[in-house]
């Protein structure tokens, strides 16, 4: 099956922040990426693989969902908005994995970023809440932080 | 958003894949049905039978999702020679909510000229919330057209004693997790034999699913169990793979012989 953590042994010398390109060598990081939006899961998860990590992606909660109920992720990025309706998913998605999978780090990607929509996703159990207008590289290296620790 | 719904939906979206199950007569092995089970869509995530219909679940479309399944099914299996009988997984929940649904299936069998005698329903299920009523009326009315019913993943989850009364199967099959290892394990033994002996009184045969070693054969004779599916005799097939196999060709054929040696070497 897939490695187990620390998969993200940090070389001497480097910053702890920097992405880490050598991941293969110690192991793979399992990555979920949940996004309404084609592009943001191309473009992340083209980004994230580069690092060295496996990655699934998911538009709809549901498909969230039915990966992580038959899937172990290290970590799940996922976008607070998935459908436009009642317009939180994410939230859901939040709970789910706290739930079932309490090791997995969450990061909930926001573009409205309202610190009421902020203190709800971590006080589900979010990890980290980013704004979407964050460049790719400062998303990675919130991950490359939250699966340091998690070993 | 439904967007891998409607990929799994597409027009030839799914692929459809069929595992035999075998009858244990002395040392021969005999083709006794088909399974035959759907993809979604490899380059999604619902290339994955296990996410695919977890997600359908949690969209609660099982009854659309199911009549596609069975509409794909039906369609390869009557590619295939020599009339073999099939079964069809089914949540209890569309045989609950979707009235339509024999009828519909029997609409479709015709359409492909299969018989509906040679249909088995599976049922499978993992939550409630459907209507008994309709649900009752559903099996009354494939029995009627005279297609058998199963229970599927017996001894987990929903699959449990009520549901062999609510249901009558003709078939109780076993779920791998009893079956696997159970030559080693006396409580994986005790289940097997209490659910031989449950068949028996309800009149339902057992079917053990999930066989992969020889070692594990023996339990299921010592418990009269006499139907099997698994790795050890064969995978999901293609149609093409199906045909290419052997198992559609009647008894004594060639490769039937070359499978039954896994057999031949356990004690009776």
């Amino acid at each position: 099956m897939r490695l187990a953590f620390p998969a993200f042994a940090r070389k001497k010398g480097r910053s702890s922040l920097r992405p880490n390109t050598n991941l293969m060598e110690n192991g793979v990081a399992h990555i979920l990426i949940v996004d309404d939006e084609e592009t943001i899961l191309f473009a992340m998860g083209q980004y994230i693989m580069a690092q060295g990590c496996t990655v699934d992606t998911a538009r709809e909660l549901e498909e969230a969902q039915a990966l992580l109920s038959n899937i172990r992720y290290h970590l799940v990025v996922a976008d607070l908005r998935l459908s436009g309706i009642h317009g939180s998913e994410g939230l859901d998605l939040v709970a789910m994995v706290r739930e079932c999978c309490p090791s997995t780090r969450v990061i909930v990607l926001t573009a409205y970023g309202s610190a009421e929509v902020q203190q709800e996703a971590l006080h589900r159990g979010a990890d980290a809440v980013l704004h979407k207008s964050m460049p790719l590289a400062e998303v990675a290296e919130t991950a490359i932080k939250l699966l340091g620790c998690a070993a | 958003m439904t967007r891998l719904l409607n990929e799994i939906l597409a027009t030839d979206a799914l692929t459809v894949v069929f595992q035999p199950v075998v009858e244990m007569i002395g040392e021969q092995l005999q083709l006794h049905m088909l399974e035959c089970l759907t993809r979604g869509p490899s380059d999604t995530n619902a290339g994955r039978a296990d996410v695919m219909f977890e997600y359908v679940r949690r969209k609660r479309v099982e009854p659309v999702v199911d009549r596609a399944c069975i509409l794909v099914g039906l369609h390869a299996a009557a590619q295939l020679p020599g009339n073999p009988h099939f079964s069809f997984n089914t949540h209890a929940s569309t045989l609950g909510r979707d009235p339509d649904f024999p009828a519909a299936l029997v609409a479709m069998a015709d359409d492909v000229g299969i018989d509906p005698s040679r249909i088995t329903i599976e049922i499978i299920e993992h939550s409630h919330g459907w209507d008994g009523v309709t649900f009752d009326r559903a099996l009354r009315s494939l029995r009627s057209f005279g297609a058998r019913i199963a229970l599927d993943d017996v001894g987990l989850g929903h699959s449990n004693y009520q549901m062999m009364i609510d249901t009558h199967p003709q078939y109780l099959k076993i779920d791998r997790y009893f079956v696997h290892g159970a030559h080693a394990d006396l409580d994986r033994r005790a289940v097997l034999d209490s659910i031989a002996q449950l068949g028996l009184k309800l009149g339902a045969r057992v079917v053990a699913e999930g066989v992969e070693e020889t070692r594990d054969l023996m339990p299921l004779t010592d418990a009269g169990i006499d139907l099997a599916q698994g790795y050890l005799f064969a995978k999901p097939l293609t149609a093409p793979e199906l045909i290419a196999s052997g198992w559609l060709q009647p008894i004594p054929a060639a490769p039937i012989e070359a499978k039954a040696r896994p057999f031949a070497a356990c004690p009776a």
